[in-house]
C-alpha cells in the first residue's frame, strides 16, 4: 500500500504537524502521563481512596509496602492492568469515540489472548460477527472478585444486566450502504480479523487505524471504502463481480 | 410519521443488530422452539425458521415462518404439511403485512361519550368494564364471532358456560354450512367432504373454483399439476371441466368451459348422473336412481336451464362413465342460491354414480370444530334479538360482521338498540369504528394458537414475534374478564393464560415434538355412509329483483371475504383475470356492454332490491349475457389501505361492497347465506373512471408469448425429430408450425442451451463494454430457470412471494393508476384462441378475445429473461447493468443514475423504475419492519428488476463454500418457485446437464419469449398443451 501514498504526501505530512502542535497544547492526560504524576507524589500517598490507586502506587514503588491506613485498598483485584486498561478505554484524547462500557480489547484479546470469536460468535458463520450479549459478558465477570466492582466498566456491566439491557455499543467498522458484507467467506478465506481492523488487540479503545480506509488517493476517508475492498479482492484474485457484494 | 431512512434501515438489519437479538429475543428465546435448526442461541445474520400454521382462512396450511433476529420477514410452506406440501397462496405470503399493519390498534380503547373517538384506556379498566357489564345479566350478553382456532373456541365454550352467557354465534362469510347440510342429507353424516384431485382422470368443477378460492386451493392446485404432468402422462392425464357463468381463475385452467347459468348447477349434475347412468355407471344403485330422484332430470330440460346445448350434456355424461377415476366439485360460494343444497346434493349424488365416493372424494368421520357450527340462521336470531333489545352486551371477535353482513339486514341499527358493543380486534376495521370498547388481540405472527382444519389434523401456531403492541390473546383477555366476574365463575374457568390451556388441550400429544413440525397430522377415518338419493332434486335458484342481468357476486382472488383488504400487498397485485388492483369493477359481456354503451371503465350503476352501487364496467368475452360479476372484498370505509385514507381521504370506501347489494335470505335446506339471489337492473351513468390495470390487451399479436401446443402436435413432433430440418438446433422441435397460434406446434422453439454460446454472448457484449477478464472468467454456474405453462394456473403466489422476499414497493392505486408498479414478476394473460389480428395502431385498451365457451388462455409469468444478448446492457451509460460470469444479468442499484434507457430497451418490459422512496417516506409505520434485511431497499431515481434472488444464490454460496463445494441442484430455490403451489417454475445450474432445470429445459414444449429477437434469455418456457374438450 505505500507504494499508493506519495500523491497524499503533503496533506498526511499538514496532518501529522496539526496533530503534533494539538498534543503539544493539550494537558498532559494521556495514562502513563498520569501514572507518572502519580508516581512523583509517591512519597505521601495521601490520596489512595481505590485499590487501583494502590496499585499505582506499589507499581511506582517497587518492593515498597503500602502504608497501614491504606490497607483497606491493599487487594490483589483488579490487577494493575485492568485498572490502567479501564482508564484508557475512557481517555478523551485516544482516538475513537468513548463507549458506554470503559471495555478494552487490548486487556481482553491481548493480554488475556481471549480468542476474537470467542465474543463475536458469528464471525465464521454468518454474514454478521455479531455483538456478544450481557449475559455473556457476564458468564466470566459474574465469578471475578467483588473488589472489580470498584472498575466502573464493571459497574456498568452487571447494572445493564440487572437492568436487563443491553449495552448501546457504539459501531465502529460500519460498511458503506448497499453493501453486503459476509464476514464467514473471508474468514474461510484465512483473512485475519486484524487484516481489516487492525490490531484490536492493542488497542484499548477500538477505533478505525488508518490502515483500514482507503488511503490509496491520500483521502482522509472516515470510513471503509469500496477502493479499499476491491484492492484487496485485486490481490487475493477473490471475485470482483458487483453482485458479489451489492444485490 | 417520522420517515425511516437507509441509514436506519441498515442498521436494524446489519451488524448491529446483534445487540438486538440477544436483548429483544431473550423472552423469545424460552418461549420459542426452533426447527429446521436448533442453534444455541440466534446467531445474527443467519434466518432462523420457526413451523407455524397459517389462518389466513379456513384451509390451515403449513407455515415455515423464516424470522432474522427475532423478526418475521417471509412466510414459506411447511414441506412436511400433508396439505400444501411446503407451497403457499399469494393470501398466506401477503399475510406477514398484518403484523406490521398501520391499522393495528396499540392498546385498549374506550369510545369518548363527548367525541365520538376512540381513546387510550388501561387493560384492568377495560376488562372490569366488561365484567361489570357481563356481571349485571349475563343471559343478556352475546359472543359473535368466526373461527378464533380450535383451542381458543373451546375456551370461548367454557366462559361462555362459566359466566351464563345468552348466548354464542359463529358466522364465516363464505362457510360450508350448504355443503355440510348436503352431506348429511346424501350420506347421513354432516361432514365436510374431502376431494382428491391427485387421483383423478376427469374433474368436473361446478363452480367450486378449486384452483382458486375453493375449498383447499394450493393442495388442488398441486393434485391438479401433478394428475396431469404431461412428461409422465403423454395422454395429457387428467382432463378439467368448468362449469360456471364466467371465465374463472379454475376456468380458464380448464380444458373445456360449460358456459352455465348460475344456479343450474344441480340440473346439470343430474342430467350427467342421468346420461352416465344410462352410459353403464353406477350399477344397481344406478338403475335404481333413474326411477327415482333422476326420472324428472332430462338432458333436454337441463340444457335448457343451463343454457347449453344437451349434445356437450350428453358427451359428457358419457365421459363420464367411461373415465376410470372421475370426480365433481359441488358449487362453491358464488353459485350458493337458495336452492344450493339441492345443487351440492346433486352433485354429491353424481359422485356416488361415478365412483368417487370413498376413493377421490372421502368423507370422514366429522370433528366438532367452530367451522363446522357456523351458521347463518343463529346469525339472523341474534340480529332479531338485538334488534328487540334483548342484548345489552355484544362480545365481537375474529369477524367484521358491520362489513360483511348485507346491509339489508339491518346489523348497525340493531346494534343501536345493543348497551354495550366489546371488539376483540387486531387492527381497525368497520365493526371497530362502531365499538364502545376495542380489546386489541395480537397479530396471527404474535400469538399462540391452534388450527383443526379437517379431522385428524391439528396445526399449531406459534408466535415469532414479540407483540410489537400492548395487546392481549382473546383467550387471555377472555379468562381476565371472567376472573374479575367472582369467585363463582372463576371457579369454572381454567387457571393459568392461554398458553396453559392450549398445552392442555394438547396434553394427549408430545408438545415439542408437534411444534417442531408445525402440527400433527393423521390421516382422516373414513365415516360410514349411508347413501339416501331419494330427498334430492335440483331446481331453478329461484333468484329475485326485477333485473335483466343476474348478480354473480364471487370471491376476490385475493381479498376472499375482505379480510385481505387491509393488506397492500394484495391490493396491489392485479386480479389474476381482469388485472384490476385497488378497485372494483363489474364484468359484463361485450354484447351487454354494447346494449348498455359503455366501454371499459364507464361507470355503471347496479341497482337491485337491496341497495345500489356505482362502479366501473369490465367488458369481456368470457362472461355470460344475462350476468354480472362484481367481486367480494372491496368496500372497506376503514383502514390505511382498505379504505383510501391512505390517500388522505378518510372515511372514503376503496371501490364497493358487493354484500350491499344482496338481501338478507338463506338457502331454504341448511340456512346458509345464499350469495346467489338476485337480478340486478344495470344502466350507465355517462361517468368514466380510469381503472388501475396491469394489462390492457389480451392479445398477443402473434407474438412468442404465452405458447401453446395441441396434444396432437406434441406427440407427432416427438415422433419426428428433427425431420423438419429447421437448422440444427430443430433436433427437438416439432416443426415450424406457422402462425397457426396455438393449433399447430410450439412455432418458435428456443435454442437448446450450449456452453459456447456464453463465449458469443460475451463477444456481442464486448462490443459495448470492454469488461476485461471477469465476464471471461470460467464459472460452474449459469442460472437459468423454466415455467411451464401447463402447470400455472394464474394464481399470483409466485408475485406476492416475490414482492415480500425482494423488498418490492406497494406503490398504491394513484400510481399503480400511472401504470407505475414495481412487481418484477408479473402475470400475463394471454387469450389464444383463433388466426392472431395483428391490430394496428395503439388499440388501448384492447378488446377482450375471450369467447364464451371457449377455453385458451395462457398464463405466462414474465420476469426479467436474464438475456445472454441483453438489450438493456448496451445501453447503460454507467454499466450499472452489465452480465456477469454466471450468467446473471446483473443489476447495481448504486451505481444507477436512473436515465431508464434500460427499460426502455427491453423488449420484455420488467424493468421497474423507482419513481419514489416508497419504502422510506409512504410506508406508514411500522411496515418497514417487515422488509428483508438481505435486499437492498431501492430509493428514488433507481432502476430495478428481478435478479433471480440472488440473495438466495449467495447465501447458498456460503452454505456450499463452508462443507467445501459447490451449490448443489436444488439448493438455490427462489421465492416464486419455492411457493408455486402447481410447481410450474424450476430453477437451477443450465451448466448440469443432469441438473433439474436442465432436464427441464430439454423439453420439446420449450420455447424463448420472442425468440426472434435473440436476446438468448436464460427462463426458458415450455409451452402450454391444449388437451381439447373431452371425448366420449
Amino acid at each position: 500500500m505505500a507504494s499508493h501514498r506519495p500523491r497524499g504526501a503533503s496533506l498526511f505530512a499538514v496532518a501529522l504537524l496539526l496533530g503534533a502542535a494539538a498534543l503539544l497544547s493539550a494537558p498532559a492526560r494521556s495514562p502513563g502521563a498520569a501514572s507518572a504524576a502519580k508516581a512523583a507524589k509517591a512519597a505521601e500517598p495521601a490520596s489512595i481512596g481505590s485499590i487501583c490507586e494502590a496499585q499505582e502506587w506499589k507499581a511506582a514503588h517497587p518492593g515498597q509496602a503500602l502504608p497501614a491506613q491504606f490497607a483497606e485498598f491493599d487487594r490483589p483485584f483488579p490487577t494493575l492492568s485492568a485498572c490502567r486498561s479501564h482508564d484508557s478505554a475512557w481517555d478523551e484524547d485516544a482516538p475513537g469515540p468513548n463507549q458506554p462500557i470503559p471495555f478494552s480489547h487490548k486487556h481482553h484479546a491481548g493480554e488475556w489472548g481471549i480468542e476474537c470469536l470467542y465474543c463475536h460468535t458469528g464471525t465464521d458463520r454468518s454474514r454478521a460477527a455479531g455483538v456478544p450479549s450481557v449475559e455473556l459478558c457476564m458468564g466470566c465477570h459474574e465469578n471475578f472478585p467483588a473488589g472489580y466492582d470498584q472498575l466502573e466498566g464493571i459497574r456498568l456491566l452487571k447494572q445493564y444486566w440487572q437492568d436487563g439491557r443491553s449495552i448501546p455499543w457504539v459501531q465502529i467498522h460500519r460498511l458503506p450502504e448497499h453493501v453486503k458484507f459476509q464476514h464467514q467467506a473471508h474468514v474461510r478465506a484465512g483473512i485475519a480479523c486484524q487484516d481489516c481492523h487492525g490490531a484490536v488487540e492493542a488497542m484499548d479503545k477500538l477505533y478505525l487505524v488508518p490502515d483500514t480506509k482507503w488511503w490509496q488517493y491520500g483521502l482522509p476517508a472516515k470510513k471503509l471504502e469500496m477502493g479499499w475492498c476491491v484492492m484487496c479482492h485485486r490481490d487475493q484474485g477473490a471475485s470482483q463481480d458487483c453482485l458479489t457484494c451489492h444485490y | 410519521m417520522p420517515e425511516l431512512h437507509r441509514r436506519n434501515f441498515l442498521k436494524l438489519a446489519g451488524a448491529s443488530a446483534g445487540a438486538t437479538a440477544a436483548a429483544g429475543c431473550s423472552d423469545h428465546v424460552e418461549k420459542l422452539i426452533p426447527y429446521v435448526v436448533q442453534p444455541e442461541e440466534i446467531t445474527p445474520g443467519n434466518p432462523v425458521i420457526y413451523a407455524s400454521t397459517c389462518t389466513e382462512c379456513s384451509v390451515g396450511c403449513g407455515l415455515h415462518v423464516k424470522t432474522r433476529e427475532g423478526r418475521p420477514i417471509k412466510l414459506e410452506g411447511n414441506p412436511q404439511h400433508p396439505i400444501n406440501a411446503g407451497r403457499l397462496c399469494a393470501r398466506a405470503q401477503a399475510s406477514i403485512e398484518r403484523s406490521f399493519s398501520p391499522d393495528r390498534f396499540h392498546g385498549p380503547m374506550q369510545r369518548d361519550p363527548a367525541s365520538g373517538a376512540l381513546r387510550p384506556i388501561g387493560w384492568d379498566e377495560a376488562l372490569s368494564q366488561v365484567a361489570e357489564a357481563l356481571g349485571r345479566n349475563p343471559a343478556r350478553a352475546h359472543l359473535l364471532g368466526g373461527d378464533p382456532g380450535d383451542s381458543a373456541s373451546r375456551l370461548l365454550d367454557r366462559f361462555a358456560e362459566a359466566t351464563g352467557l345468552g348466548g354464542r354465534t359463529i358466522y364465516q362469510p363464505f362457510s360450508s354450512e350448504v355443503l355440510l347440510a348436503a352431506s348429511e342429507r346424501v350420506f347421513g353424516v354432516r361432514s365436510e367432504p374431502l376431494f382428491n384431485i391427485e387421483a383423478a382422470d376427469l374433474v368436473l368443477d361446478f363452480g367450486a373454483e378449486m384452483l382458486d378460492t375453493g375449498p383447499s386451493p394450493v393442495e388442488h392446485q398441486r393434485q391438479w399439476a401433478a394428475a396431469r404432468d404431461i412428461a409422465a402422462k403423454p395422454g395429457g392425464g387428467a382432463r378439467l371441466v368448468y362449469a360456471g357463468a364466467r371465465l374463472s381463475l379454475t376456468a380458464s385452467s380448464s380444458d373445456e368451459w360449460l358456459p352455465i347459468r348460475p344456479g343450474s348447477e344441480g340440473m346439470l349434475a343430474l342430467a350427467l348422473a342421468r346420461v352416465a347412468i344410462e352410459s353403464g355407471a353406477g350399477g344397481a344403485l344406478g338403475l335404481g336412481l333413474l326411477n327415482g330422484p333422476l326420472a324428472a332430470a332430462g338432458v333436454p330440460a337441463a340444457a335448457k336451464s343451463c343454457g347449453i346445448p344437451a349434445a356437450d350434456i350428453t358427451r359428457l355424461g358419457r365421459a363420464l362413465a367411461q373415465a376410470g377415476a372421475a370426480v365433481a366439485l359441488p358449487p362453491g360460494a358464488a353459485v350458493t342460491s337458495r336452492r344450493a343444497i339441492d345443487a351440492n346434493a346433486a352433485v354429491l349424488l353424481l359422485n356416488q354414480v361415478i365412483g368417487a365416493i370413498g376413493t377421490r372424494v372421502q368423507i370422514p368421520v366429522p370433528e366438532r370444530s367452530a367451522r363446522s357450527r357456523a351458521s347463518f340462521q343463529s346469525l339472523l336470531e341474534l340480529v332479531q334479538s338485538m334488534q328487540e333489545g334483548r342484548v345489552d352486551l355484544l362480545l365481537v371477535h375474529d369477524s367484521n360482521p358491520a362489513y360483511s353482513l348485507p346491509k339489508a339486514l339491518g346489523f348497525e341499527s340493531a346494534l343501536s338498540r345493543v348497551g354495550m358493543l366489546v371488539c376483540f380486534a387486531s387492527a381497525a376495521n368497520e365493526t371497530t369504528a362502531l365499538a364502545d370498547l376495542v380489546l386489541p388481540t395480537p397479530a396471527p405472527l404474535e400469538a399462540w394458537g391452534d388450527v383443526r382444519p379437517r379431522p385428524g389434523l391439528r396445526g399449531l401456531v406459534q408466535p415469532t414475534l414479540r407483540p410489537l403492541h400492548n395487546t392481549r390473546h382473546l383467550g387471555d383477555a377472555l379468562l381476565g374478564i371472567g376472573r374479575a366476574l367472582g369467585e363463582q365463575a372463576q371457579a369454572q374457568l381454567p387457571g393459568g393464560d392461554f398458553l396453559a390451556w392450549l398445552k392442555q388441550q394438547w396434553s394427549g400429544a408430545d408438545w415439542r415434538a408437534a411444534l417442531q413440525r408445525g402440527g400433527i397430522y393423521e390421516s382422516p377415518r373414513p365415516a360410514a355412509l349411508r347413501f339416501d338419493g331419494s330427498n334430492i332434486a335440483a331446481i331453478e335458484p329461484d333468484l329475485t329483483g326485477s333485473g335483466n342481468l343476474t348478480l354473480l357476486a364471487f370471491p376476490h382472488s385475493l381479498l376472499g371475504d375482505g379480510s385481505g383488504a387491509a393488506l397492500p400487498l394484495l391490493q396491489e397485485i392485479p386480479d389474476p383475470i381482469t388485472a384490476v388492483a385497488w378497485e372494483s369493477w363489474a364484468e359484463i359481456s361485450l354484447s351487454t356492454a354494447e346494449r348498455l354503451g359503455v366501454e371499459l371503465g364507464d361507470v355503471l350503476r347496479v341497482t337491485t332490491s337491496a341497495g345500489s352501487v356505482e362502479l366501473a364496467a369490465f367488458p369481456r368475452g368470457g362472461i355470460r349475457d344475462d350476468v354480472i360479476a362484481i367481486p367480494t372484498g372491496q368496500g372497506h370505509s376503514q383502514g390505511h389501505f382498505a379504505s383510501k385514507a391512505g390517500q388522505g381521504l378518510a372515511g372514503t370506501p376503496r371501490g364497493v361492497n358487493v354484500v350491499d347489494l344482496l338481501p338478507p335470505l338463506v338457502d331454504h335446506g341448511s340456512g346458509g347465506f345464499a350469495w346467489l339471489i338476485e337480478n340486478a337492473e344495470v344502466a350507465r351513468t355517462g361517468r368514466h373512471r380510469r381503472l388501475p390495470l396491469a394489462q390492457w390487451s389480451d392479445n398477443k399479436r402473434g407474438r412468442q408469448l404465452g405458447e401453446a401446443v395441441t396434444l396432437g402436435a406434441l406427440a407427432a413432433g416427438a415422433k419426428a425429430d428433427g425431420a423438419d430440418g429447421h437448422g440444427d438446433h430443430g433436433a427437438k422441435a416439432n416443426g415450424h408450425g406457422g402462425h397457426g397460434d396455438g393449433h399447430g406446434a410450439v412455432h418458435e422453439i428456443r435454442e437448446p442451451y450450449n456452453p459456447a454460446d456464453d463465449a458469443a454472448d460475451a463477444q456481442y457484449r464486448d462490443t459495448f463494454h470492454e469488461r476485461g477478464e471477469a465476464v471471461a472468467k470460467e464459472s460452474p454456474y449459469r442460472w437459468g430457470m423454466t415455467v411451464d405453462l401447463d402447470r400455472c394456473t394464474g394464481c399470483s403466489a409466485c408475485i406476492a412471494a416475490c414482492y415480500v422476499e425482494n423488498n418490492i414497493p406497494r406503490v398504491g392505486e394513484d400510481e399503480s393508476r400511472l401504470v407505475r408498479q414495481m412487481a418484477w414478476l408479473r402475470i400475463d394473460r394471454w387469450v389464444g384462441e383463433g388466426e392472431a389480428t395483428l391490430e394496428t395502431g395503439r388499440v388501448h385498451p384492447a378488446r377482450s378475445r375471450e369467447r364464451l365457451g371457449q377455453v385458451d388462455i395462457r398464463n405466462s409469468p414474465m420476469m426479467c429473461q436474464q438475456c445472454g444478448a441483453a438489450p438493456c446492457e448496451p445501453v447503460c451509460p454507467v454499466i450499472a447493468t452489465y452480465h456477469n460470469e454466471e450468467g446473471l444479468n446483473a443489476m447495481v442499484y448504486n451505481r444507477c443514475i436512473g436515465t431508464r434507457y434500460c427499460a426502455n430497451n427491453c423488449p420484455y418490459k420488467v424493468r421497474r423504475f423507482n419513481y419514489f422512496d416508497h419504502q422510506l417516506t409512504k410506508w406508514p409505520e411500522p411496515m418497514e419492519l417487515a422488509l428483508n434485511p438481505d435486499v437492498t431497499v431501492r430509493g428514488q431515481g433507481v432502476m430495478e428488476k428481478c435478479t433471480f434472488c440472488v440473495q438466495r444464490i449467495q447465501s447458498a454460496r456460503q452454505n456450499a463454500a463452508a462443507r467445501g463445494e459447490n451449490i448443489a441442484d436444488g439448493e438455490v430455490q427462489t421465492a416464486c418457485q419455492q411457493t408455486c403451489p402447481a410447481n410450474a417454475i424450476h430453477f437451477g445450474n443450465l451448466r448440469d446437464e443432469n441438473s433439474e432445470v436442465s432436464q427441464q429445459a430439454d423439453s420439446p414444449r420449450g420455447y424463448h419469449a420472442l425468440h426472434v429477437l435473440n436476446t438468448r434469455p436464460a427462463v426458458t418456457y415450455l409451452a402450454k398443451v391444449r388437451r381439447g374438450e373431452v371425448k366420449s
